[in-house]
């Protein structure tokens, strides 16, 4: 998972609608989305996964996310790793009920009092991750999430050709960003040290093949236009090689 | 196919082409051919949900700058927002009786609301946002409500 | 008596608008009260990971799509499916009929919501019922 500030986590579910456990993982979902995390939380839509959801996809890809499946099936895991990211979390119904020694839950459209039990439960094992992810504690005593730790990690140094100072998105997502010269002209890329460090920790060495694979995770954030490409795709190598020589020379 | 600036929160992306104005309501404006075609920006509409029903003012009517030109409804909102410049509204696009979700799917594009002939273009394009404005604009406005 | 087709219902899964929680409504009251006999709900999951179970139903059968908004996820995945949607709904439209029925929850729908869901169910109801009359003329034909 590249080092993205983690300000949001995604929430996948099971969609489920032949099974109670579908409906559970459904109203659990909901549960952390709207009322117990609703600031920290987004969904993605399963089936955007095909359907064109390109930003469900990128998001997914780039931030943390927990699946909520009904069934051993695991769709909601097996399609966000498939199709994005692993999940860092999956949770699933089937196996949450006989944890917790409770019968199968029944009614897809009005759960009975084990559907919803399971609802509970399956939210506050979701929320917990969520507080666990973004560094924050629930103060159980006062009913509100305690503040957020300082992020201590270090930034990687600037590559060459790139402007120090601005490291994240000023929309405020926390998306860093990198800014090249493309043609003698600025032009910011979304999530570019987020990218090369994946790439990096992956030991993908500056080369061709990878430059095409980087090529396509950086047009996930940023569309480049065919005029622009080709000098897009120089100052992106050259950026990647700098940042993988600065890496080396840090290891020695 | 102009030039689009782009900026992601979460799991949405806003694109701002380059090659139109904008009004800080949420309205594009593009000339050409001596028409403005107007719209619903990216952002706009991305924040305003699935538009159910869209109010045009009718075919041939005069309108004032600043006059309403157009109401949406979504599940989130009803918005009024009004004329980028004063003219003549010479046409009014179909697809908004027939199938307003063009404005999510195509904002751009298919779902452009209506054309006017202008009165006051060259001045009322001074009032209007450059794309590079309305990016900063809407990029502060989102990180605003981040907060 | 020809034995009747089942029809396959797929609606949209969207967690994140009323309108998808609309169109599971829908799709319940149908396969669950209205027309148990002939209908079934698909959960559009399966088909993301192409369930071999789910994409064989689909081939055999006829489907009737309800989608939640313009992206029609369920009508999109049954053709990613290879199979043919054979009538299409979609829930904005219902509430463009009804523009009374602000539809309000998605864990739980407004009174609003639910009256767009009985709508979308009868329209439903009565595609169901033309598509197996239909068949049940093929077969006697």
């Amino acid at each position: 998972m590249p080092e993205l500030k983690q300000n949001k986590v995604g929430i996948v579910s099971c969609s489920g609608e032949e099974l109670a456990e579908g409906t559970v993982s459904r109203l659990a979902a909901l549960k952390v989305l709207e009322e117990l995390r609703p600031g920290e939380t987004v969904t993605i839509c399963l089936p955007l996964f095909l359907a064109g959801g390109e930003g469900d996809r990128a998001f997914a890809r780039f931030y943390p996310t927990i699946a909520i499946d009904g069934c051993e099936k695991r769709c909601a895991f097996r399609a966000t790793e498939m199709f994005s990211n692993t999940p860092v979390m999956g949770i699933v119904i089937s196996g949450l009920t006989r944890e917790q020694g409770l019968e199968r839950p029944q009614g897809c459209r009005k759960l009975d009092e084990t559907g919803k039990k399971l609802v509970e439960i399956a939210s506050i094992q979701a929320a917990e991750k969520v507080d666990e992810l973004l560094g924050r504690r629930w103060s159980r005593r006062e009913g509100v999430l305690e503040p957020r730790e300082e992020d201590s990690a270090q930034s990687p140094k600037s590559a060459p050709g790139t402007e120090p100072g601005q490291t994240t998105c000023s929309c405020g997502s926390g998306i860093p960003v990198l800014k090249l010269k493309v043609n003698a002209r600025e032009v910011e890329f979304l999530a570019l040290p987020s990218i090369f460090q994946n790439f990096l920790e992956n030991g993908q060495p500056p080369s061709p093949q990878t430059l095409s694979a980087l090529m396509e995770s950086v047009k996930l954030y940023t569309p480049i236009s065919s005029d622009i490409e080709e000098a897009a795709r120089a100052a992106v190598a050259k950026a990647y090689k700098a940042y993988w020589d600065t890496w080396q020379e840090r290891r020695g | 196919m102009p030039e689009v600036f782009v900026f992601t929160i979460d799991k949405f992306s806003f694109r701002v082409p380059t090659d139109r104005l904008y009004s800080a309501e949420g309205l594009w404006a593009l000339a050409k051919d001596g028409i403005i075609r107007t719209g619903l920006s990216d952002y706009f509409q991305q924040r305003s949900g699935d538009v159910a029903f869209v109010d045009v003012q009718p075919g041939g009517k005069r309108v004032r700058r600043g006059e309403l030109l157009v109401s949406i409804e979504t599940i989130k909102i009803t918005s009024d927002l009004h004329s980028p410049l004063a003219g003549r509204i010479a046409s009014v696009n179909p697809a908004m009786q027939r199938s307003p979700e063009d404005i999510n799917r195509d904002p751009y594009g298919e779902g452009w609301v209506c054309e006017l002939e202008p009165e006051d273009w060259e001045e009322a394009r001074l009032s209007l946002m450059t794309p590079q404005a309305y990016f900063a604009y809407i990029q502060q406005d989102a990180a605003q409500e981040l907060e | 008596m020809p034995a009747k087709k089942k029809l396959i219902l797929l609606p949209c899964s969207g967690v994140g608008k009323p309108f998808g929680t609309i169109t599971r409504e829908a799709a319940y009251q149908v396969a669950q009260e209205d027309r148990p006999e002939c209908t079934q709900i698909v959960p559009l999951s399966l088909l993301v990971m192409g369930d071999a179970d789910a994409k064989a139903l689909l081939m055999d059968a006829e489907i009737i799509s309800l989608d939640g908004c313009a992206l029609a996820c369920a009508s999109k995945m049954a053709a990613e499916s290879g199979a043919q949607v054979c009538a299409a709904f979609n829930a904005m439209d219902v509430y463009r009929a009804k523009r009374q029925y602000k539809p309000q929850g998605i864990s739980s729908l407004n009174e609003a919501g639910q009256q767009l869901a009985r709508l979308l169910a009868e329209q439903v109801d009565a595609a169901v019922d033309k598509l197996t009359e239909e068949g049940t003329q093929d077969a006697r034909a």
